[in-house]
């Protein structure tokens, strides 16, 4: 086709370089104007595409979503946005095989941009997919320490929480206690955080933690039904009756309809009634708490040995061996209720009681955890134990 | 390319008039450049200007081909859509109607068209192969057809090239070398990947390491791979998963796929040697619809629910590498694609092989792999690795450049980690492909059309004859250039020997034949010194390692000429004499040249 061209080009060496510039440049310039049109087609595809996938993962159909963000990255290839929300579908359609390639995705995009909370945040869940404690820290605490677009205060700490959630369903409490920690100090004015926070301490098994959130929340909110309750639950999990006494009492009161507080109220008005142990209680009534204890022992002791069919005067075989001692135990402690009032007798409670004890935790242990009373007095061992130590 | 007649060329040059005449600076700037622009230069320098117009067009041609894709078949291709088998049948009507009628010669790859320019019509293609190309590969590949855009890539750079050298009449030793130059830039654009792209072209189109032109071919591939990516993006085809390769153990594994790839290989192959020649002898008006037949197949592959077999593929290469289809999925898109390819080749579909085949690796790969880490869960590599290793293995084993194959693969995903495997499964794809396939496929095409090109792998295989296989021991006489002649003469006088070599002083070798010798005698010159009657110039020396070849320039101007030691030249290794040099020639067993089918 050429070859029927005309000979414009002098046959100078610097004339047809010139010549051939100017071409290139002209080429150059055309294809430029010819690749942005074709470009900003493509991306007004791309992004109803884009539209279309969105509105799929918000409904959760994945792999719909996960085929529109696909086409509308093979109109928008480079678009980070897309690659993002592809990755997040891929991620969120519960399949394992899709981890690699969200992975992939995001490991590109965080190659691109390593400050980007959003991405630090993707990668994070996707290897709390995949149950990596150390690359899920990582990448939450990216997140969390990166460049948000908006709002920035409110999504670290969202990320945070995220992370303690994670923490927590790993049981790694420790890691988890230590960011909750952190959390706390960084916690706005706001009930609803600190109720949160509250939740995920007493998850943590900080106790005294989740107390101190619970009393910010009610600081501020004194009748908040659920800081009551929680703070009364706490209280209770941390063997503090009283305060759970006084927690729970609120809580029934704000809320009639919570059975759950009301249960606990109570077993803690038993445990507080039941309790030989109470530093403000006349000898009488001690005596009398023992007493009453050991006799609830004696009858959880045989209701059990009648569930388990074991005659407590024949000795049996495991799980129900001990019950046949401990009923010679009790019977060996009996007399010495009578000794109760003598003043010489100082670790005679301490000695009856831990037969008592020792009945309720074997019988809870072999025959399932017990109710009221028999509930209260295995509070009160556990409570005498941790003390002990 | 330098013009003495042209004016102000010369400007140093004495005027006959007594005033100097003022030359422009322009002028004065082109006559500076005519002086460096010698040829050599100036060929360099096209060279980028063939990259960067190759890689113009290639954009273009990507662009023409995403846009006819979208354009007939959607963005989101759904699997049981009527569109499916409807478009790649039309087209493959329309495409079969321009190459019979407007474009005739544009069918197949264009890799042996290329190398076929170079090797029998001087460089020459026509640019109408270039348009044609462009056209029907962008129909044919966006509409579905199993193809790749990586071949008439190649083959719209060498026609660009090709073109440009026609119109700026270069010299015809130069002319010949723009289409690999041109085939170099168009690869390299259309894979976005230079080195394997000037790999590509002396393994396959040049056939043979030559350094005269590899200057030319890295920049143009080089130029136009920059034009591609400042338009497109640096973006590589795939995005690369973490690949892994951490025991050597593994390396058993990776043997594995390279045999399995090996022997899809070759069945690839003889699918495709068997198919064409006995589609191509149908009645000529079959060819109207063949493509479409061909389009119609595939369809329905796709309708049916392998809408992956369509187009060049990239995107399930992809997805295939993130793990995203099980081994029974990857496998069956294998077979399915060697299918649709050789159906889609064997038409006359223009299109590349490049593109299927990396393709067809990949999902072998991946299938090979994750077979593999069922029964040895212990294999750390990930299905990622093994699709880029099973694309390398496809490529060494089907196009057999195995050369180009491993850097393909390094330079794709930019990892040196899984350099070892790639080789090691490479090599035993080429081996198996080579026992089992004697022809490489591009040869194979090209004897089908009648036309017997040089080849790297011929050349690799031929043996050399050396200097040192038709050396002679050194003779018993050797004359010194410093005795008397009468005293040489006494020396030769019972030599059986016609000719003689003579050490010269301080170094150097000559030659006297025995009559010379005697005439001198004869003539009374006895009492000089043979120096005194041999020519001042000595006689070229060879090594003994140099190729034979070399000494025939020399074998008809000297009857003996002497072998030295690279270390040492004044250390005779032998002679060599026109008798021993056509005696070793032959002795060599004729070359077997296959001849077309």
């Amino acid at each position: 086709m050429l070859r029927s061209f005309p000979k414009l080009v002098p046959r100078s060496a610097p004339v047809i370089l010139v010549v051939l510039t100017l071409a290139a440049a002209t080429g150059f310039a055309a294809v430029g104007h010819l690749v942005s049109r074709y470009t900003a087609n493509q991306q007004a595809r791309g992004r109803k595409l884009y539209e279309l996938g969105l509105a799929d993962a918000r409904t959760t159909h994945y792999d719909d979503a996960i085929a529109a963000f696909r086409a509308a990255l093979t109109c928008d290839p480079t678009n980070s946005q897309y690659q993002l929300s592809l990755a997040r579908a891929l991620r969120d359609s519960n399949d394992p095989r899709r981890l690699d390639e969200a992975e992939s995705y995001l490991l590109a995009l965080w190659q691109r941009a390593p400050q980007d909370a959003a991405v630090n945040l993707a990668l994070a869940r996707v290897a709390a997919h995949r149950g990596s404690i150390e690359d899920a820290t990582r990448y939450y605490h990216n997140a969390m320490y990166g460049v948000w677009s908006s709002d920035a205060d409110a999504n670290r700490n969202k990320a945070r929480l995220e992370l303690i959630q994670f923490l927590l369903s790993k049981n790694a409490r420790a890691q988890a206690d230590s960011e909750l920690i952190a959390l706390s100090a960084a916690l706005p004015a706001d009930p609803a955080a600190h109720l949160q926070a509250a939740q995920l301490f007493a998850q943590a098994q900080d106790y005294s933690g989740a107390l101190s959130q619970y009393e910010e929340v009610l600081r501020v909110d004194p009748s908040n039904s659920a800081a009551l309750s929680g703070a009364g639950e706490t209280a209770y999990q941390s063997d503090d009756y009283n305060a759970a006494q006084r927690y729970l009492r609120l809580a029934v009161n704000a809320n009639p309809e919570d059975a759950g507080s009301r249960q606990r109220l109570v077993t803690t008005d038993l445990v507080l009634r039941a309790n030989p142990f109470h530093s403000h209680i006349s000898d009488a009534e001690r005596n009398r708490r023992i007493s009453a204890a050991f006799s609830q022992a004696e009858q959880r002791l045989t209701q059990c040995a009648e569930k388990l069919n074991v005659d407590l005067k024949v000795a049996a075989n495991p799980p129900a061996s001990a019950l046949p001692a401990l009923q010679a135990r009790w019977l060996l402690a009996k007399p010495d209720l009578a000794q109760l009032r003598s003043p010489a007798e100082t670790d005679l409670p301490d000695a009856i009681m831990d037969v008592v004890f020792q009945i309720e935790q074997q019988t809870a242990a072999t025959c399932g955890p017990p109710q009221g009373l028999d509930l209260a007095l295995l509070l009160i061992s556990r409570k005498r134990e941790a003390a002990s130590q | 390319m330098s013009n003495p007649g042209s004016p102000g060329v010369d400007s140093s040059a004495p005027s006959e008039s007594t005033t100097v005449p003022r030359i422009a600076p322009s002028r004065r700037l082109f006559s500076t450049l005519e002086g460096v622009l010698h040829e050599e230069v100036f060929f360099l320098i096209l060279s980028v200007f063939i990259g960067i117009f190759s890689g113009l067009a290639v954009v273009c041609f990507r662009l023409a081909i995403d846009w006819i894709h979208l354009a007939l078949l959607g963005p989101l291709p759904q699997t049981h859509n009527w569109r499916l088998f409807a478009v790649p049948s039309i087209a493959g009507l329309v495409v079969a109607v321009l190459v019979l009628h407007v474009f005739p010669g544009i069918r197949g790859s264009g890799v042996n068209q290329t190398k076929s320019a170079l090797y029998i019509f001087n460089g020459f293609i026509p640019f109408r192969t270039a348009v044609g190309k462009f056209i029907c590969s962008g129909i044919a590949i966006g509409s579905g057809q199993s193809l790749g855009p990586e071949d008439p890539s190649l083959q719209i750079g060498a026609s660009i090239a090709s073109a440009l050298g026609r119109q700026l009449e270069i010299s015809r030793e130069k002319h010949r070398l723009m289409a690999p130059v041109g085939a170099a830039a168009g690869l390299a654009a259309a894979f976005n990947a230079p080195i394997s792209a000037v790999l590509f072209v002396i393994e396959e189109v040049i056939g043979r390491w030559s350094a005269g032109i590899l200057g030319s071919v890295v920049l143009s591939a080089v130029a136009s791979v920059v034009i591609v990516r400042s338009f497109l993006g640096s973006e590589p085809l795939f995005r690369i998963p973490v690949t892994t390769f951490k025991r050597p153990s593994e390396l058993l594994a990776y043997a594995v796929l390279g045999i399995v790839g090996g022997l899809a290989s070759v069945a690839f192959a003889k699918s495709v040697g068997y198919l064409r020649p006995r589609l191509k002898a149908l009645p000529r008006w079959t060819q109207y619809f063949q493509p479409a037949l061909a389009g119609l197949l595939i369809g329905l592959i796709a309708f049916l629910g392998f809408p992956q077999v369509m187009g060049a593929g990239y995107d399930s290469m992809d997805q295939a590498m993130h793990g995203q289809y099980a081994w029974k999925v990857l496998a069956i898109l294998a077979v399915l694609k060697i299918l649709a390819t050789t159906v889609s080749f064997v038409s006359g579909t223009p299109g590349g092989m490049f593109a299927p085949t990396l393709f067809i690796g990949a999902m072998l790969g991946g299938a090979v792999g994750d077979i593999e880490r069922l029964f040895f869960p212990q294999l750390t590599g990930s299905t990622g690795t093994y699709v880029l290793v099973g694309m390398g293995v496809l490529f060494a084993g089907f196009l057999r450049v195995p050369m180009t194959s491993v850097f393909m693969v390094l330079e794709v995903s930019g990892n040196y980690e899984i350099i070892v495997p790639v080789i090691v499964a490479n090599t035993f794809s080429y081996l198996i492909s080579r026992s089992l396939q004697t022809i490489p496929i591009f040869d194979m095409l090209t004897r089908q059309d009648g036309l017997i090109l040089p080849s790297l792998e011929e050349d690799r295989e031929e043996t050399i004859l050396r200097v040192e296989d038709a050396m002679l021991a050194v003779p018993a006489t050797i004359l010194s250039a410093q005795d008397y002649i009468d005293a040489n003469f006494h020396r030769v006088e019972n030599s059986p020997d016609s000719s003689f070599l003579v050490r010269l002083h301080p170094s150097g070798w000559n030659t006297i034949s025995r009559d010379q010798l005697h005439r001198l005698y004869r003539e009374g010159k006895g009492e000089l010194t043979l120096s005194s009657a041999l020519p001042p110039q000595s006689l070229p020396s060879l090594y003994p390692d140099l190729p034979l070849d070399s000494a025939l320039r020399y074998v008809n101007d000297y009857p003996l000429i002497p072998v030295v030691n690279r270390a040492d030249s004044r250390r005779l290794e032998g002679v060599i004499s026109r008798d021993s040099v056509f005696k070793k020639y032959g002795s060599r067993p004729a070359i077997e040249i296959s001849t077309p089918d």
